[in-house]
């Protein structure tokens, strides 16, 4: 037997010729190549598809050695792409991957561009990147798995339009939000300190010189204490003259540091003081005292080690007390309070609903001995002095001419000083404080990631890539990794869209544009054809008209700022017709300039009619089990740490329920009427297309 | 190879330099991921480590590679193979086509050192029959390592191995791995495993039914009715329920509620302290009444261990472990509380942070009053670890004896295995699909080309059940036929999917932290499900 043809021996027995041959010709896109990223590689570039497209963002660290293997010491800091393409690609000569440095949510990945891939997998770690390609796959109708660990644990979902519920059908967790006002003037828990420090303090000292008053401008409208407001606009404002010392050779060091000290923790906090109201209900924070703390005399608060009954008033005398509004939650997924603007904690949510949390929860915090170096707890002046280091260490990197530093996780000068001005807050507020390695977990939003993990979730990645490839749709499953010993994967058959998705339920459709010269009516009107129905156009968030309000008609899209990429949205004004949702692509480069500067899809979107309530007489108590269900798988490890034992009766049940539900659904009349609709895009009697009429039990 | 990221754990912990100069060291920050998981304790476990694997095949270094990378200290190949075009084609740890014609061992240390260097790879070209033929010498070699892993290892060697590991008590762990195109199973052979980190789920008591004496006098003495606002809002609902509970037993005869409408009662008890309609921290008090009623008793589980038969024979040579769990059985016996050690651990609750924080205070003190009184329970002339003390005592309520059974055992009980077609079909008939490929190799002569056909199989299989016994139909047909079409190929995409649970329990074992996997584990990556038989 040749070589090539040995190679390829075990792959060929398995997978069938057929499927086989036609991996060789098989596109796919692989959105990152972090921890998921490689293994998938590796696996994709052993299992034979023919033509691989890498892309992803980011360069290597030294964090990602312990599970990352395609990468070595010696590429810290290189591209992961890049690397990643180089150190796979000689394991199968048959295969080209083409490695893409850059952000997925750039304007050129368009709907066409994500039209050449036959299948996209995911292996991304941030919820914002993963709705996106989600969006960007149901527009362009590509198979889509999606993926993601947290610590032992791990999930895989197939996604197609119409045929399986998308990324967004169950809603994911919003990011954490703290009122603007607990964060800079009355934290009560360790993630405030360590919020504003890395979210606040660490640009105004070191990033780029812009004023932190949008926020405060924003609680202000939104009816927060108007004399607090003005005290923060201050204090925001005095910043000029210690950014300016530490960007002053000379200046810069630990004088520098002291000076930043002496402003943070002492002179700001002597000025909230001055408002005693707030104090009223809560203990005012202890101005820290640079030179006493440095020898030793300073006293942050007298009698802290006091007798428990001291704490609340045994007498109904309050003596020391309680900060106001607090709903606790030391381990720091602090629960927001909701009122005023909102300060954003993080951005990345790891996992699909699924997982977060129970990972994190089973970590190995507080662990018995060896403790390492960083679980070491600080003083007050350990505190300070790591404060001094840290901020002379990174003032001499601005004078070294960085133009400005952000908070991040991995660089070392910015965690310390995010730990020590975190630790230092909490101290002025009476609130504990944290060891740095805690403080890198809260503030870099660190979710445990191993090798194993990876490796068992990237197999299933592609199983389920080879299902959908082979449109065996029957085969695909959720997989979900769990904690339990007896039983390490718990798989779900695939749930139907959910009919009030606000991404897979439009009807998406490309219009290739020149934005200068194209206007948003001849657009808009084009799409719409002969349908002179009642319309709202949205861009995202923003409305650019509505049936009264037509003047954006007549300027350009460019002027419009909707360009390549974004999406216009197309919504019924009675809410009777599905939404379409129109993606911008550009023009062929040989399109006639005497033609319109836009070209319309052919034919035309035609979004299905929603069905009313009242007309359906319908099955209702097993839909809203079968949503439930789902609803309930997605969130059970997350945040009751059940896990579902496969198989279990009662799932059973539900799925029986299911199935005999689609076989009532199965009515000739109702696929005659779906396909009047024009909505009927799929064959096969089990298709889950009949859910259709669910849609609108909730319909409000 | 010396590198800055072999140095020993203990050179990272808080013994060395003050915190401005102890930025972590290049080897915390490349395992910070998994160390807060497992902890340096557990890291450290997995740098002493010696593995020992058979084969390197495909799936033998999808599992290495995943113990590489996390920074297993030693780990040794035995592999008298020479790399096929089979190989190039589906092992990631050989260089394509030019290490075709190597010795696959080498090739594949080589690859994998690449991954780490702290981690100390070797390649050995002999086969593991050369070993056993050794006798005393080859078996002591083996024993010489942590664990053992084989994967598919000929059937009578695998015996003879796994007779050498399970003669003696004190043998390493043997892991089995047999794997077939789409489907496979692994086994952890091991005599006893103990787990004082497991890592549970469950948390430990509050004894909110048998308040300690700090507690109950604090909880007491608060003037509830004239209390601040602010703070009546923030007493946490521990202190709370140890109030309410205490004044329920007055007016009750000292009785706790039981029935249904005292349970009930006691819970409108607890509402009718609010002051005001939104303190949450009564809702939440209400909703952890049962702690009032769920008697703070020894978990059942632990309660087991009190009877191990180690217990009773305990001698200068018994792991401190079970020193441990001597002197939690007699602490549990002679403390009039008849509880286990309190934690110092205290759930989040709706409270303010000083009140919080004073509550943790008086656990903390009470945990570490009974901490010395369970070390007092200690033989003085043994020598346990401060820190395996403290880990022992935070984590009492879930430390776990797992005893196992030989490979292998389960196939020589006809009975057992009938037993299994009726409560889990699927995972028996791949079992019995694997074992049945086995013993047919064995039977053929070596080297000779293997397709087994669904008949021969199923002939394999029928004779290691009762006679006359009937496979379950349906799977039987779905599992042997995978092995008649795919008795050899070791598919990449399957590896890498073993080498990730394998080694994940590899890890468990070595690190004795989390629970393994116990039994066969059945995986099916057809229908994608794993079982347990």
């Amino acid at each position: 037997m040749s070589t090539a043809k040995a190679r390829t021996a075990h792959a060929k027995a398995i997978l069938g010729p057929q499927l086989h041959d036609q991996l060789a010709n098989t596109k796919v896109l692989l959105v990152g190549a972090g921890g998921i990223g490689c293994e998938l590689l590796k696996n994709i570039v052993l299992t034979g598809f023919g033509h691989i497209t890498l892309l992803d963002l980011d360069t290597i660290d030294l964090s990602n050695l312990n599970r990352q293997f395609l990468f070595r010491k010696k590429d810290v800091k290189q591209s992961k792409a890049i690397i990643a393409a180089q150190t796979a690609a000689p394991f199968n000569p048959n295969v080209r991957i083409t490695p893409i440095h850059g952000n997925i949510k750039e304007p050129q990945y368009d709907i066409e561009w994500f039209q050449q891939f036959d299948i996209v997998l995911n292996a991304l770690d941030n919820l914002d990147a993963r709705r996106h390609v989600n969006k960007m796959c149901m527009a362009a109708q590509v198979p889509l798995v999606e993926s993601g660990t947290a610590g032992y644990l791990g999930q895989v979902q197939p996604l197609l339009k119409d045929r399986t519920e998308c990324f967004d059908c169950i809603p994911k967790p919003t990011p954490k939000t703290f009122p603007v006002c607990t964060i800079r003037s009355t934290p009560s828990q360790p993630i405030h300190c360590i919020v504003w420090s890395k979210s606040y303090l660490v640009g105004q000292l070191f990033g780029e010189d812009e004023d932190a008053s949008g926020e405060l401008d924003e609680a202000e409208q939104q009816g927060e204490n108007a004399q607090e407001i003005a005290t923060l606009r201050k204090e925001a404002q005095a910043f000029k003259a210690v950014r300016q010392a530490l960007r002053t050779p000379g200046a810069g060091g630990a004088d520098a540091a002291k000076l930043v000290f002496q402003k943070v923790f002492n002179a700001d906090i002597k000025n909230l003081l001055i408002m005693t109201d707030m104090w009223r209900s809560r203990a005012p924070p202890v101005p820290l005292d640079f030179d006493t703390i440095v020898d030793g005399t300073f006293e942050l608060r007298k009698d802290t080690g006091s007798a428990p009954a001291a704490f609340f008033a045994v007498n109904g005398v309050a003596k020391a007390q309680a900060n106001g509004a607090e709903k606790a939650n030391r381990s720091g997924n602090g629960n927001a309070v909701a009122s005023g603007s909102k300060v954003p904690v993080e951005k990345e949510v790891p996992v699909a609903a699924t997982t977060n949390g129970n990972g994190i929860g089973s970590n190995a915090n507080g662990q018995a001995a060896p403790a390492l170096k960083d679980q070491k707890a600080l003083s007050l002046k350990d505190n300070l002095e790591l404060f001094v280091a840290s901020t002379t260490r990174l003032a001499s990197r601005l004078q070294n001419g960085e133009e400005s530093i952000a908070f991040d996780k991995d660089d070392d000068d910015t965690l310390d000083f995010v730990t020590a001005a975190s630790n230092l807050r909490s101290a002025a507020y009476g609130i504990e404080g944290k060891t740095r390695w805690e403080v890198k977990e809260m503030a870099g939003n660190i979710i445990p990631a191993i090798a194993t993990t990876n490796a068992i979730i990237s197999g299933l990645i592609v199983l389920q890539a080879l299902h959908l490839l082979r449109k065996s749709y029957n085969e695909l499953r959720n997989v979900h990794l769990q904690f339990k010993p007896a039983v390490p994967l718990s798989t779900i058959k695939l749930s139907p869209p959910n009919q009030q998705c606000g991404v897979c339920r439009d009807t998406y459709a490309s219009v290739l544009c020149d934005p200068v010269r194209a206007t948003l009516g001849a657009v808009v009107k084009g799409i719409m054809g002969d349908d002179g129905r009642e319309i709202s156009v949205y861009e995202d968030q923003r409305v650019l008209s509505d049936p009264d309000w037509e003047d954006n008609f007549e300027r350009t899209l460019e002027s419009l700022n909707v360009t390549r990429g974004k999406f216009l949205t197309i919504v019924d004004e009675e809410g009777e017709v599905g939404t379409i949702a129109v993606g911008l692509g550009v023009l062929p480069p040989n399109h006639p300039y005497t033609e319109p500067p836009f070209i319309l899809p052919s034919p035309l979107p035609k979004p299905p009619k929603k069905i009313k309530p009242a007309a359906i007489p319908l099955p209702e108590t097993p839909q809203r089990t079968s949503l439930k269900r789902a609803r309930s798988l997605d969130l059970q490890e997350d945040e009751n740490g059940v896990i579902e034992i496969e198989p279990t009766p009662k799932k059973q049940k539900l799925e029986s329920n299911k199935r005999k539900l689609n076989e009532d659904e199965q009515s000739p009349s109702k696929r005659r009427k779906l396909e009047k609709d024009g909505l009927l895009l799929m064959d096969g009697a089990q298709d889950n297309l009949e859910q259709e009429d669910f849609i609108v039990i909730d319909d409000d | 190879m010396p590198s800055e990221e072999s140095q020993d754990i203990e050179q990272a912990t808080t013994k060395i330099a003050p915190i401005t100069e102890g930025q972590p060291d290049s080897k915390t920050r490349r395992y910070d991921r998994q160390l807060r998981l497992w902890a340096a304790s557990g890291q450290s476990a997995l740098e002493s480590a010696r593995l020992l694997v058979l084969s390197s095949s495909a799936t033998s270094t999808s599992i290495l590679k995943n113990l590489v990378l996390p920074g297993i200290g030693h780990f040794t190949i035995l592999d008298d193979a020479t790399a096929t075009p089979e190989d190039a084609g589906n092992n990631f740890f050989l260089e394509g086509p030019s290490s075709i014609g190597k010795k696959r061992a080498e090739e594949a240390v080589r690859l994998l050192g690449e991954l780490n260097d702290g981690v100390d790879g070797k390649a050995d070209a002999r086969n593991v029959e050369e070993v056993l033929a050794k006798g005393v010498e080859g078996e002591e070699w083996l024993k010489a390592h942590t664990l053992v892993i084989a994967h598919n290892l000929q059937q009578s060697t695998l015996d003879q191995l796994s007779d050498v590991l399970w003669k003696d008590e004190d043998a390493p762990p043997l892991v089995v791995v047999r794997s077939a195109g789409f489907l496979a199973e692994f086994y952890i052979q091991f005599h006893e495993h103990t787990i004082i980190e497991s890592h549970s789920e469950t948390s430990p008591s509050l004894r909110i039914d048998k308040p300690f004496p700090a507690l109950l006098e604090y909880s007491l003495s608060l003037d509830f009715d004239n209390m601040d606002p602010t703070d009546h809002g923030h007493v946490p609902y521990v202190i709370i329920l140890v109030r309410a509970l205490e004044e329920w037993k007055k007016a009750h005869d000292g009785s706790p509620p039981s029935t249904y409408p005292e349970k009930q009662a006691f819970k409108k008890q607890i509402l009718a302290m609010k002051h005001k309609q939104d303190e949450e921290n009564f809702d939440e008090a209400e909703g952890q009444a049962y702690r009032c009623w769920t008697p703070t008793v020894v978990p059942s589980e632990i309660k087991a261990l009190f009877s191990d038969p180690k217990l009773a024979a305990l001698s200068a040579t018994s792991p401190p472990f079970f020193y441990l769990l001597h002197a939690l059985k007699r602490f549990v016996e002679e403390q009039p509380q008849h509880s286990l050690p309190l934690s110092n651990t205290l759930p989040d609750m709706k409270a303010s942070t000083g009140a919080y924080i004073e509550l943790q205070k008086m656990y903390k003190t009470r945990a570490e009053e009974e901490k010395s009184i369970f070390k007092s329970y200690l033989p003085a002339d043994v020598e346990v670890d401060e820190s395996m003390l403290d880990a022992f005592v935070k984590n009492v309520h879930a430390v776990k004896v797992m005893r196992g059974k030989q490979w292998g055992a389960v196939d020589k009980e006809p009975k057992t295995l009938a037993n299994f077609i009726q409560t889990s079909p699927k995972q028996l008939a791949i079992h019995l699909a694997l074992s049945a490929l086995a013993n047919l190799i064995t039977k053929q002569q070596p080297n000779a080309p293997l397709t087994p056909t669904i008949e021969s199989l199923t002939v394999e299989a029928q004779a290691l059940l009762p006679s006359g016994t009937e496979l379950p139909e349906e799977e039987w047909a779905n599992a042997v036929g995978e092995l008649a079409r795919a008795p050899t190929a070791d598919l990449p995409n399957t590896a890498a999917l073993l080498g990730g649970l394998v080694a994940q329990e590899v890890i468990k074992m070595v690190t004795k932290q989390y629970v393994p996997i116990e039994n066969y584990c059945v995986v099916d990556l057809i229908e994608t499900w794993t079982g347990i038989l």
